[in-house]
C-alpha cells in the first residue's frame, strides 16, 4: 500500500504498545520501531525518522514523553500525538504534537485516529471529522488554516 | 504674673495666698499624679509637682523641681511619642499620649500623659499642665492581647498551610489512583482485543467482543469523570453522547444516524458505572436487532430529568422487536445483565413499539443511592 506510514511507538505498557502495534499494522502501516522510555524514543526518532510517533506522556524510568516530543518538534515533518490518561498534565500547546487521545480509548475511536492521523500526514487538512476521543491542538488547526489561505 | 506669683500659686500655696483655694487644694490632695511646667523658663522646668506624682514616679520633690521632664525617659521610651509630644508644647497644643516612662529605681511604667497649656487673658501660654496616670496594667494586656492575636494568627496561618498542603497532596493522590485505573481499564480493553482477533469460531469472537464492548463502556466512564471539576457528580448526557457514538462508528455501520435529545441530568458518581453498563446492552441491542442486514436507519436517545427520577428513551426505527428475543428459552447474558443492573439502580425498563421501531423506556431515580455498595 502506497499510502503506508511509518509508525515509531513509544509506551511502557506492553498491552497497550501491542494493541498499538497490532492495529497500526491492520490498518496496513508500518511500525518502524517501539521504545517504552524517553531515551530509547528519541534515538529512535532521529535513527528512524518516522513520519508518526505515538507518544505515552508518562514512561519507564520515570522519563517523560514531554522530552521525546521535544526533539519531534525540533525535526520537521514528523506528526506526534500524545496518548495519555492525564490530559491535564498537557500545557495548551502540546508541546508541539498535534493531538492528544485520552486513556481509556476504545478500539473504534483509535481506528479512526490513526483513520484521520493518516489524512492529517497525506493530504492535510484532514476530510473527515475529528474523532470524538481526540483533542487537537490549536496550533496545529491554524498550520492547516494558514496553508489553505 | 512674676515667677514668685507662679510659685505661690503651686507648691507654696499651703502657705499664704492658696492657703484657702479649694482647687489649689484639691491639686496638691488629688490621687492624680500632677506637674506644673513653665515654659517661659529655659528649657520648660518643672515649677509645681504634688504629692501623688513624687509617689507614682520615686523621687523627692527637691530632686525634680526646676528640671526638664525629660527625666522621666528611658532606654525603650519611645522616640516618636518624646517628639510628638515635644511638638505639642513647641505649638501650644494639648496631647494626650501613653508613653513609657521610668521611675527613680529605674523600673519602667505606662505613662497615659494629659498635658495642656494654661494661657492668660491675652492669650500667652503661662504654664503646663500634666496629668499623668500610671496604666501600666492596661497597656501590658493590651500587648498581652495583641502577642497572644500575633501568635494566634500565625498558628493559623501554619494550620491553613498544613491544611493546603494535605489537600494538594490528596489532590495529587487521587489523580494518581485516577491514572492508574484508566491505564488498568486501557490495558484491560487492549488484552481483549488482542485476544479477540486470534480467536476465528464467530459466536466465541461475538462474545469477545460484547466483552469488550462492555469494558469500553467502563473506560469511557472513567474518562469521563475528571473531565470536569466536580468529582461528585456525574453527567449523564455527556457520557450517552461519548457511547453511543462510539458503538455506532465501532460497529461500522455507516447507515445508522444517531440523534440526541439531550437535557442536562447529573447523578452521583457511584452511580456511573451501573448506567453506562446498562446505556451499552441497550444500544448494543437496538444496534444488533433493530437493523438487520445492514438496514440503514435511525437511533435517538433521550436523556431528560422527570421530577426526582430521570429517564433514558432509546429509540430505533428499525424492524421491531417482538419484545427482547430469547434465545432457546433461557435468558440471554445480556438481558439478565440489564435485569440486574436495573435492580442495582432502583430502575424500570419498558419494551413499546414505536411504529416503526422499538422505545426502550428506562427510568431511574437521580438521588438514592444504588441499592448495593460499589
Amino acid at each position: 500500500m502506497s499510502d503506508k506510514l511509518r509508525v515509531l511507538l513509544v509506551e511502557d505498557e506492553a498491552l497497550i504498545l501491542m494493541q498499538l502495534e497490532t492495529l497500526l499494522e491492520d490498518a496496513g502501516h508500518v511500525v518502524v520501531g517501539t521504545a517504552m522510555n524517553a531515551a530509547d524514543g528519541v534515538a529512535l526518532v532521529y535513527e528512524t525518522l518516522p513520519e508518526l510517533v505515538f507518544i505515552d506522556l508518562r514512561l519507564g524510568d520515570g522519563s517523560s514523553g514531554l522530552d521525546v516530543a521535544r526533539a519531534v518538534r525540533d525535526l520537521d515533518g514528523i506528526t506526534a500525538v500524545f496518548i495519555t490518561a492525564n490530559t491535564r498534565q498537557l500545557s495548551g500547546d502540546l508541546e508541539g504534537a498535534a493531538a492528544v487521545i485520552a486513556k481509556p480509548f476504545s478500539g473504534s475511536v483509535l481506528e479512526e485516529t490513526v483513520a484521520f492521523l493518516e489524512q492529517c500526514v497525506r493530504n492535510p487538512p484532514p476530510m473527515m471529522a475529528v474523532p470524538h476521543g481526540m483533542i487537537l491542538a490549536p496550533a496545529y488547526q491554524a498550520s492547516w488554516a494558514q496553508a489553505a489561505g | 504674673m512674676e515667677r514668685e506669683d507662679a510659685w505661690r500659686l503651686t507648691d507654696q500655696l499651703h502657705a499664704g495666698t492658696g492657703k484657702g483655694d479649694p482647687f489649689a487644694a484639691a491639686v496638691r490632695g488629688t490621687r492624680m499624679p500632677m506637674i506644673i511646667t513653665d515654659p517661659r523658663q529655659a528649657d520648660n522646668p518643672i515649677v509645681y509637682t504634688n504629692n501623688a506624682f513624687l509617689a507614682m514616679s520615686g523621687y523627692d520633690r527637691d530632686e525634680i523641681m526646676g528640671k526638664n521632664c525629660r527625666f522621666l525617659q528611658g532606654p525603650d521610651t519611645d522616640r516618636a511619642a518624646v517628639r510628638q509630644i515635644r511638638d505639642a508644647v513647641t505649638s501650644n497644643r494639648d496631647i494626650a499620649i501613653d508613653v513609657l516612662n521610668y521611675r527613680k529605681d529605674g523600673t519602667s511604667f505606662w505613662n497615659a500623659l494629659y498635658l495642656s497649656p494654661v494661657a492668660n487673658e491675652a492669650g500667652e501660654v503661662l504654664y503646663f499642665f500634666a496629668s499623668q496616670l500610671d496604666v501600666t496594667d492596661r497597656v501590658d494586656a493590651h500587648l498581652r492581647t495583641q502577642q497572644e492575636k500575633e501568635h494566634f494568627e500565625r498558628e493559623v496561618a501554619r494550620r491553613t498551610r498544613d491544611l493546603s498542603e494535605a489537600l494538594a497532596a490528596k489532590t495529587m493522590l487521587v489523580h494518581e489512583v485516577d491514572h492508574r485505573v484508566k491505564n488498568n481499564l486501557q490495558m484491560i480493553s487492549s488484552l481483549l482485543a488482542l485476544q479477540t482477533r486470534t480467536i476465528t469460531d464467530p459466536a466465541a469472537r461475538a462474545s469477545m467482543e460484547s466483552m469488550l464492548s462492555r469494558v469500553e463502556a467502563l473506560g469511557t466512564v472513567h474518562r469521563r469523570l475528571y473531565q470536569s471539576n466536580n468529582v461528585e457528580r456525574f453527567d449523564v448526557t455527556e457520557f450517552a453522547r461519548d457511547l453511543a457514538t462510539d458503538l455506532v462508528r465501532g460497529s461500522g455501520r455507516e447507515g445508522i444516524r444517531l440523534h440526541f435529545d439531550f437535557e442536562p441530568v447529573e447523578v452521583p458518581v457511584a452511580k456511573a458505572p451501573p448506567i453506562a453498563l446498562m446505556m451499552n446492552e441497550l444500544v448494543t441491542n437496538a444496534l444488533k436487532h433493530a437493523f438487520p442486514d445492514g438496514r440503514p436507519g435511525r437511533l435517538s436517545i433521550l436523556v431528560a430529568p422527570d421530577d426526582k427520577y430521570f429517564s433514558i428513551k432509546i429509540t430505533d426505527d428499525g424492524v421491531g422487536m417482538p419484545v427482547p428475543v430469547e434465545i432457546s428459552g433461557k435468558r440471554s447474558f445480556g438481558k439478565r445483565l440489564t435485569e440486574t443492573l436495573a435492580r442495582q439502580l432502583n430502575a424500570s425498563i419498558s419494551w413499546q413499539s414505536a411504529n416503526p421501531g422499538t422505545t426502550v423506556h428506562v427510568s431511574l431515580p437521580r438521588e438514592s443511592a444504588v441499592s448495593s455498595e460499589t
